[in-house]
């Protein structure tokens, strides 16, 4: 079994990785258990060469981490501290953080998809809608009336 | 308080035939007691009763104390929301201030505003290289849109990222960078603007990429010259007048053009913007539901909102040691149409009203004298009394007897005022009063050869769970109940020489404590006496356990650590000077309370006996204590007639509730939106927190 295995982006840039690294994707894990390792390089048609280079930093930075033995949803979404190497490893423009995150979904590497969505939510939180609209450049497409209504729909029940 | 308090409990869905009885507000009118016994003669009666063997629930060696003024306790607790939040907060702006302040010095001293938009357009370049080529194009028409007049200094505003290193990645050398810069490797000077290839984002790897070759040395330089440049760049900022922006980055305008800003909303998947958006708070959800229609369904998910509401309200921990009944943490069952939102709206309502005290009471009328103990879960509510009948009681409307266990007694007719108003002024009486008709003796009383198993004295203690119910007796003797089959006697534990005053199990283990000052533990399934755990000098009025270890207080003024397994005494906390009479285990093990005759609710650390904390407020004895570990609240019952909550972490009183009975207080119990309280006066007043909240049923469990 050879320690190395090749990934190809989207864009067509073969990349060479560690096997153990690159198993941090279940997808490629799996991939490379049910095909077994020709030697081939493993396509990788949805995600491009930067993003890719950006994941794989991450895995390798992670490699030696347990895998999470609970799988589940509301463990993991227990907290929502993000270690310090990774919150400096998500300092990145929006599109590459939003691309990276497709790309944890699409490569299935949880505890990264988890560490993206982590860095979105924390974009959001304690800001007021004008300020979350001028984050992300979106277009109020409320009412006044709309917005009031919502407004009033969250507030106290009773007193 | 509003005519609609008093009619909240007969309003639509739920009209009763109960009555209601407004409370009077007259503060002069005197107290009555039930069979016009004064205070003192109560004080009296209960004393000569305390010397009966045949009907003492608390023992005590020493004499009562005299009854002292009643102290009025402060209400007090903060209102500290969001601390972090403005640390945070503060923390950003203190580092925009740096940034801003570096970031200028970056940009060349031209005065000119062409030239410094091209100076500007080739930093974004090196910023963002992402852009590069989109802003090539649009470039003029982009800097002619941008709003509110910004001119150059706005251009160095950094993105919104919650960067700490401001210098790694983003400064950049700002040299002219006249034409696209071919692509880092492999990776080609032109990219498609395919979304999905992530063009974008491979550029910005790209840039990345560029950037790590920077040398240390080039990097120091910048910031070297930052720190020379900043006295020079003051002068001018406060000339254009927008200087200094102590703003949050994310404030700024979207035409910033230095962060390509995407609406994730748009770019992501639901499922993914659903786990993004599950990591909120509550109050930053609810913002979010407001930025867009888009964002509007996102934000209301059910999906996310059941993780937010977890995440406030956690299920109930799965620990080894907790052997109480399991109580409703009042977070809602997990059905797949829940609604979530509604659940957590409703559940805030709730804490707003025990944080404002204001609660429901609604009176269990029936047994014919004391009522001893009770306990409670969300279906329904079990009082043993002095009359040696239990009663099983609807916990919800219209809070019905459903079963009398014990001698039939003869109907009850409700006699005497069910609280004391004149009391009630001196802390929070209850905001609607609810007096359920009783139901005719004859429909749930036992049958004749179901009495003649039951206890033939007072029912001084019990504790249930899913299957069954232990009962503790003046008769010296516990039963053991099958509460699956209509409350059938399984057996009786017989063993204690004397009242069995207080009672406990789990799944291994009954523990009964006695006047005789010994405490027994059984074998819950056999019902065999395991251990005798012998120690105490006085009457051991209360009795507690988690996992091997068994808490027991006296009234020899000593609370006891046993160890069942090998029935020696481990601890021993003290209290400061007379006898005890209750003691909470808390469901981690780790803290005891004790409470008795000093009037003094006294917190140990159960690991290292350090007495942590002491509550006060109480004017007379505290009878009954109940922890909520959970929702922090410490609740007691006493002598002086209220029940009061205590927060568990600060110990402050938060809750006075005097004269909601006519008698002393003597079994109190919580869960997330109720207390029950049983009094001397022959009642058990549910002082329900809930009541009248629209769609409290979905936080049953």
């Amino acid at each position: 079994m050879s320690s190395q295995i090749t990934l190809t982006s989207s864009d067509g840039v073969d990349i060479s990785v560690d096997r153990t690294v690159a198993e941090r994707s279940i997808l490629i894990k799996n991939m490379l258990e049910d095909l077994g390792d020709s030697g081939e390089a493993i396509p990788i048609p949805n995600v491009n060469e930067a993003v890719l280079k950006k994941v794989i930093e991450w895995c390798e930075h992670h490699k030696n981490d347990p895998v999470t033995a609970t799988d589940d949803d509301d463990n993991r979404r227990k907290t929502t501290d993000i270690d310090e190497w990774d919150q400096k490893f998500m300092q990145v423009d929006q599109e590459m953080l939003f691309e990276i995150i497709l790309a944890a979904n699409y490569l299935d590497i949880k505890a990264l998809l988890d560490v993206g969505c982590k860095t979105v939510a924390n974009m959001i939180k304690g800001k007021s809608p004008e300020e979350i609209r001028k984050t992300f450049n979106i277009q109020n497409d409320f009412t006044p009336e709309e917005e009031d209504q919502i407004r009033r729909e969250n507030e106290w029940a009773e007193e | 308080m509003s005519p609609r308090d008093n009619t909240v409990g007969v309003t639509g869905r739920q009209r009763p035939s109960i009555s209601l009885r407004p409370r009077t507000k007259s503060a002069a009118q005197p107290v009555v007691f039930p069979h016009q016994y004064t205070f003192d003669q109560l004080r009296k009666a209960s004393l000569a009763e305390a010397s009966d063997d045949d009907s003492s629930a608390f023992e005590e060696m020493e004499s009562f104390p005299d009854v002292v003024p009643r102290r009025r306790a402060a209400k007090s607790f903060s209102h500290l929301r969001h601390p972090m939040d403005g640390l945070v907060a503060l923390g950003r702006r203190l580092s925009v201030t740096l940034r801003h302040k570096s970031s200028k010095h970056n940009l060349s001293s031209s005065g000119d505003d062409s030239s410094e938009a091209e100076d500007h357009y080739y930093r974004v370049t090196a910023q963002s290289a992402h852009k590069r080529n989109a802003l090539s194009g649009s470039w003029a028409s982009r800097s002619r849109a941008w709003s509110h007049g910004v001119k150059s200094s706005s251009i160095n505003r950094r993105p919104s990222l919650n960067d700490i290193s401001a210098l790694h990645g983003l400064f950049v050398p700002t040299a002219p960078i006249s034409g696209p810069i071919p692509g880092h490797g492999m990776e080609p000077p032109v990219l498609p603007n395919d979304r999905f290839a992530g063009a974008a984002a491979r550029a910005a790897a790209a840039a990345q990429n560029e950037q790590m070759e920077l040398t240390r040395r080039e990097m120091a330089r910048l910031e070297h010259d930052l720190l020379n440049k900043s006295d020079s760049r003051v002068p001018r900022d406060s000339e254009s007048g927008i200087g200094i922006d102590l703003r949050d980055p994310s404030e700024l305008p979207a035409t910033d053009l230095n962060i390509h800003r995407i609406d994730p909303v748009s770019y992501l998947p639901a499922e993914i913007m659903t786990q993004v958006l599950s990591y909120l708070d509550p109050a930053s959800l609810m913002e979010a539901e407001s930025v867009s229609s888009a964002w509007h369904r996102q934000a209301c998910s059910p999906h996310v909102w059941r993780h937010v509401f977890r995440r406030c309200y956690p299920r109930r921990p799965l620990s080894v040691t907790a052997s109480k009944k399991k109580q409703s943490y009042g977070v809602g069952k997990a059905t797949p149409n829940q609604d979530w939102k509604r659940m957590y709206m409703v559940r805030r309502a709730l804490e707003q009203r025990w944080k404002d005290g204001k609660a429901a009471a609604i009176y269990l009328h029936g047994h014919q004298d004391s009522v001893y103990c009770a306990q409670f879960d969300e279906d329904k509510i079990i009082t043993g009394s002095r009359d040696r009948t239990i009663r099983v009681w609807d916990a919800h409307y219209p809070w019905s007897c459903r079963k009398i266990i014990g001698p039939a007694p003869d109907d009850v007719t409700p006699a005497g005022p069910v609280n004391n108003p004149a009391q009630q002024a001196t802390g929070k009486s209850p905001f609607a009063t609810i007096c359920p008709p009783s139901v005719p003796v004859g429909d749930i009383a036992s049958s004749i050869d179901e009495a003649v198993d039951c206890h033939s004295a007072s029912i001084l203690c019990l504790k249930f769970d899913e299957e069954i119910m232990v009962t503790g007796s003046s008769d010296y003797s516990c039963i053991v109940w099958d509460i699956k089959n209509d409350y059938r006697p399984i057996r009786r534990l017989q063993g204690h020489r004397a009242g069995v005053l207080d009672v406990c199990f789990d799944d291994r283990y009954i523990v009964s404590c006695s006047k005789d000052m010994t405490v027994c533990v059984w074998d819950r399934h056999t019902g065999a006496l395991l251990k005798q755990l012998i120690g105490h000098r006085g009457p051991v009025n209360a009795v507690q356990l988690r996992g091997d270890f068994v808490v027991s207080a006296s009234g020899d003024g000593l609370a006891k650590l046993w160890n069942v397994v090998d029935g020696h005494c481990v601890k021993e906390f003290l209290s400061k000077d007379r006898g005890l009479a209750c003691v909470e285990f808390s469901d981690d093990g780790r803290t005891i309370l004790t409470g008795g005759n000093d009037r003094t609710i006294y917190q140990f650390d159960a690991n290292t006996g350090e007495l942590v904390k002491e509550l006060r407020g109480h004017s007379d004895l505290i009878r009954s204590l109940h922890l909520d570990s959970m929702n922090k609240r410490i609740v007691s019952g006493s002598y002086d007639m209220s029940v009061k909550v205590f927060d568990a972490e600060s110990g402050e009183l938060s809750i006075d509730m005097p004269g909601w009975t006519t008698s002393w207080m003597l079994n109190v119990q919580s869960d997330y939106r109720r207390i029950v309280a049983t009094s001397q006066d022959a009642r058990a007043v549910i002082m329900d927190f809930g009541y009248g909240l629209d769609d409290i049923e979905l936080l049953e469990e």
